[in-house]
C-alpha cells in the first residue's frame, strides 16, 4: 500500500500528513516520539482503511502552533483537523499523547468520532504507580525505556539502527520541546478527564503493553472503567510501543475491532 | 574595580564517595545527608564571614539562591538579604539573584526586595536571573516559558516599583488584579539591576538595551569579551553608553599569608567546579530552556567544562585566584586590564575551606588588595 504526503492547512498551520490505503477513515494521532509514517502496522490497517495521520502542530514537518498550551488545545485542533480534510466521522486511534488526545476529542465532541483505539494513552493518573518523567531522561535512556525488548521489535534497524542526520536531530529536539508546551504540568495527565470519559459511549478498545515503563499497565484498567464501552487488550511482552513492537498482532486488533477484517 | 565578597553556604557536610554514588548532587542526592545540626552552625559562620567582609572593606556582599543541592543552601535570597541588612553597615547587598521564571508571584517578590532595600538604607542592587535548570525542575515550571516568564516578571516588578498603584496586571504567564503594594524600595526610582550571564547572547542583550549591569560567571575571558559584545549591540541599540560601571566579572578567589597556604585553601574550588556541576544534561539545561543561538553559544563557549579541568589548569586560566595579597591583587588588575570590568565578584568560600582560613582570606583582602585596585 502506497501512502502519499500532503499538506493540509488547518487554521492558519500547514499540517504535514500521510495519508494512504482504502476504506472507512482512519485518523492516526502519533505520541511524543513524533510521526513515524507508513509502518508495517499502518500498512497492514491500509488494506481496510483509509489512513490519516498528520502531524501534529509543533512536531516533525507541520507547522508552529506555539499558543498551545496543552492537550486540549491539541484535541479541539484534531477536530479541526478532520473537518479541514473532510473526513465526515472516523474512526480515531491514538498512541500515547496521541491517545490522550483522543480521548480528550471523544470528550469534547463524542459525536464526531465513530469508534476509538486507545494505545497506551497518557492522561489519567495512576493510582499506585507514576508516569515516568521522559524530559528527566537523555533521548538514549529514554530509548531503552520505551521498548520491552529491541531485539523482538521487527523494524528496530529501519527506525532506530542509524545516527540521526542533525535534520533529524533537529527535528527531534522540536518534538520534545512541543510536547514539553502541551504536557509539563500537570504532567501528562488532566485531572478532569475521568469526568469527562463517562460520557463517551463510543465503541472504544484500550491497547497495552504489560511491560510498559512509560505510561503503567494500571492506566489501561482505569481507563476501561472510565469509559462505559471500552474492552482492554494487553499484550504480553511487550512495552510502551505496541505498534511498533507487535506490529502484525497490533493490527489484527485494530482490524478486528474495526469490523474490517478479511 | 569594586569588590564583592560572595559566599555560597555550600553543604559539604557528607562523605563523597556518598555523592558519587548518584547521578548528581544536584535533585538526586538524598537529603538524608543534610546534616542539620551543620547547617545551623554553617549558616552562623557564614553570615559571620559576611559581616566580616563588610567591616573590611568590600563593596558589596553577593547573596545567590539555589535549591536541591548541597553547592548551595541558600534557599532565599532575600532572606539572607535582609539578615545582612541588619547586621552589616556599608557594603551593597547584591542579590544576584531572584530567580524570575520560577517565581509565581512577582509581586510579592518585588515588595521582598523593597523591605530589604528599606531596612538596609537603600544598599540593594536587585539581581534577576534566569536560573540553572536545577530550579526549573524543583519548582517544576514549564522550560519552554523560560525566558517569557523572566522577561514578563521583571516587567511586573519594574512596574509595581515605578508605577503608582492600584493597577491591573493581565500578562500571558501572570494575573493580578489588584495590584498595589505597600512597601517601595528606599532607592529611587528602584534599586539599581544585575544581570548574569554564562552562555545566551539574548540575556546579554536584552541586558544592554535595558541599561544593566551585566555580569558573566566563570567564562574564559574571551568568552566574555564576546558576551560583552552581544551586551554592547544591545546598548547600542537603545542609545546607551556603556561604562565599566555596567559590566562585571565572577571568579573564585582566596589569599593567604603565604603562597602554599592560598594554593592549598584554593583547592577546595574544585569541587564545586566538578561534582556540584556533575548531572545529566537535561538537568541543567531542560527542553527549550535555551534557545538554539544559545546552545550553539554554549558550546563554543566551553569546549571543555570546568569539571574537565585540573586544579592547575583552573589557576592557570584565573577561574580560580590563590596567592598572597600581592599576588591576587597583580591578578585582579589584569582581569581589569583584560576585560574592562567595573565589578568583580569573588566567590570566597568553600564549606570545607575552614572558618580560620575563610576569615584570614577576607582581612587580607580588606588590608592590602581592595587598596591595590581601588584606583583602576
Amino acid at each position: 500500500m502506497r501512502f502519499r504526503e500532503e499538506t493540509i492547512r488547518v487554521g492558519d498551520v500547514d499540517v504535514h500528513t500521510w495519508v494512504g490505503g482504502q476504506g472507512t477513515p482512519l485518523l492516526v494521532l502519533h505520541g511524543a516520539g513524533g510521526n513515524r509514517g507508513a509502518t508495517r502496522w499502518m500498512e497492514q490497517v491500509a488494506e481496510r482503511c483509509t489512513v490519516w495521520a498528520p502531524t501534529h502542530p509543533g512536531f516533525g514537518r507541520s507547522g508552529d502552533a506555539e499558543w498551545m498550551d496543552g492537550i486540549d488545545d491539541l484535541a479541539r485542533f484534531h477536530l479541526w483537523f478532520i473537518e479541514a480534510a473532510k473526513l465526515g466521522r472516523p474512526h480515531v486511534l491514538g498512541h500515547s499523547i496521541g491517545g490522550w488526545t483522543a480521548a480528550e476529542m471523544a470528550a469534547m465532541s463524542p459525536g464526531a468520532l465513530a469508534r476509538l483505539i486507545l494505545v497506551a494513552p497518557a492522561g489519567l493518573k495512576p493510582e499506585s504507580g507514576e508516569i515516568l518523567d521522559i524530559f528527566f531522561h537523555s533521548p538514549a535512556e529514554l530509548r531503552a525505556l520505551t521498548v520491552h525488548d529491541p531485539a523482538t521489535v521487527p523494524e528496530w534497524e529501519a527506525l532506530f539502527g542509524k545516527a540521526p542526520t542533525p535534520a533529524e536531530l533537529e527535528i527531534a529536539e522540536r518534538n520534545r520541546e512541543m510536547t514539553a508546551r502541551l504536557t509539563w504540568k500537570p504532567y501528562m495527565h488532566n485531572p478532569r478527564l475521568a469526568r469527562f470519559l463517562p460520557r463517551v459511549s463510543n465503541p472504544a478498545l484500550v491497547v497495552w503493553g504489560r511491560e510498559d515503563r512509560i505510561v503503567p499497565v494500571e492506566c489501561g484498567e482505569l481507563y476501561r472503567r472510565a469509559l462505559p464501552n471500552a474492552t482492554l487488550s494487553v499484550l504480553e511482552k511487550c512495552g510502551h510501543l505496541p505498534p511498533v513492537e507487535q506490529p502484525d498482532a497490533f493490527a489484527r486488533l485494530v482490524l478486528e475491532f474495526l469490523g474490517a477484517t478479511k | 574595580m569594586k569588590l564583592y565578597y560572595f559566599s555560597e553556604m555550600p553543604h559539604h557536610e557528607y562523605p563523597d564517595a556518598e555523592g558519587d554514588k548518584y547521578p548528581s548532587l544536584r535533585l538526586a542526592f538524598p537529603n538524608r545527608f543534610f546534616d542539620r545540626e551543620k547547617a545551623a552552625a554553617n549558616y552562623q559562620r557564614y553570615l559571620t564571614e559576611y559581616e566580616l567582609a563588610d567591616e573590611v572593606g568590600f563593596d558589596g556582599l553577593m547573596i545567590n539562591e539555589h535549591h536541591s543541592t548541597p553547592s548551595c543552601v541558600n534557599v532565599g535570597a532575600n532572606m539572607t538579604a535582609a539578615v545582612l541588612a541588619r547586621t552589616t553597615k556599608r557594603a551593597k547587598l547584591l542579590i544576584l539573584g531572584n530567580i524570575l521564571p520560577i517565581e509565581d508571584n512577582p509581586v510579592r517578590m518585588a515588595e521582598q526586595i523593597a523591605m530589604a532595600d528599606l531596612i538596609s538604607g537603600g544598599r540593594v542592587l536587585s539581581g534577576f536571573v534566569r536560573g540553572v535548570g536545577v530550579e526549573t525542575w524543583w519548582a517544576n515550571t514549564n522550560p519552554i516559558h523560560n525566558r517569557e516568564r523572566f522577561e514578563e516578571c521583571h516587567d511586573l516588578i519594574l512596574k509595581c516599583w515605578t508605577d503608582p498603584g492600584p493597577f491591573r496586571w493581565e500578562g500571558k504567564h501572570y494575573h493580578f488584579r489588584h495590584v498595589n503594594p505597600w512597601c517601595l524600595p528606599l532607592q529611587k526610582p528602584h534599586p539599581p539591576i544585575w544581570v548574569p550571564g554564562t552562555a545566551s547572547p539574548e540575556t546579554a542583550v536584552w541586558a544592554g538595551r535595558l541599561g544593566y549591569t551585566y555580569v558573566p560567571f566563570l567564562v574564559p575571558f574571551a568568552v566574555a569579551r564576546e558576551l560583552f559584545d552581544f551586551y554592547r549591540r544591545g546598548a547600542a541599540e537603545a542609545g546607551r553608553e556603556v561604562t565599566p560601571d555596567k559590566l562585571g566579572f565572577l571568579i573564585c578567589a582566596v589569599t593567604a599569608d603565604t603562597k602554599a597556604k592560598a594554593l592549598e585553601a584554593g583547592r577546595h574550588f574544585v569541587w564545586r567546579m566538578g561534582p556540584t556541576l556533575r548531572a545529566p544534561v537535561d538537568w541543567f539545561q531542560p527542553v527549550g530552556m535555551r534557545s538554539k543561538a544559545a546552545r550553539q553559544f554554549a558550546l563554543k563557549a566551553r569546549p571543555r567544562t570546568l569539571s574537565q579541568m585540573s586544579y592547575e589548569e583552573l589557576v592557570a586560566e584565573h577561574f580560580i585566584v590563590a596567592g598572597t595579597p600581592e599576588e591576587v591583587a597583580e591578578t585582579f588588575a589584569l582581569v581589569h586590564k583584560e576585560i574592562g570590568v567595573g565589578h568583580l565578584l569573588l566567590e570566597a568560600q568553600e564549606s570545607k575551606m575552614d572558618h580560620p582560613t575563610t576569615m584570614r582570606s577576607i582581612e587580607l583582602m580588606g588590608a592590602k588588595v581592595i587598596p591595590a585596585i581601588a584606583k583602576l
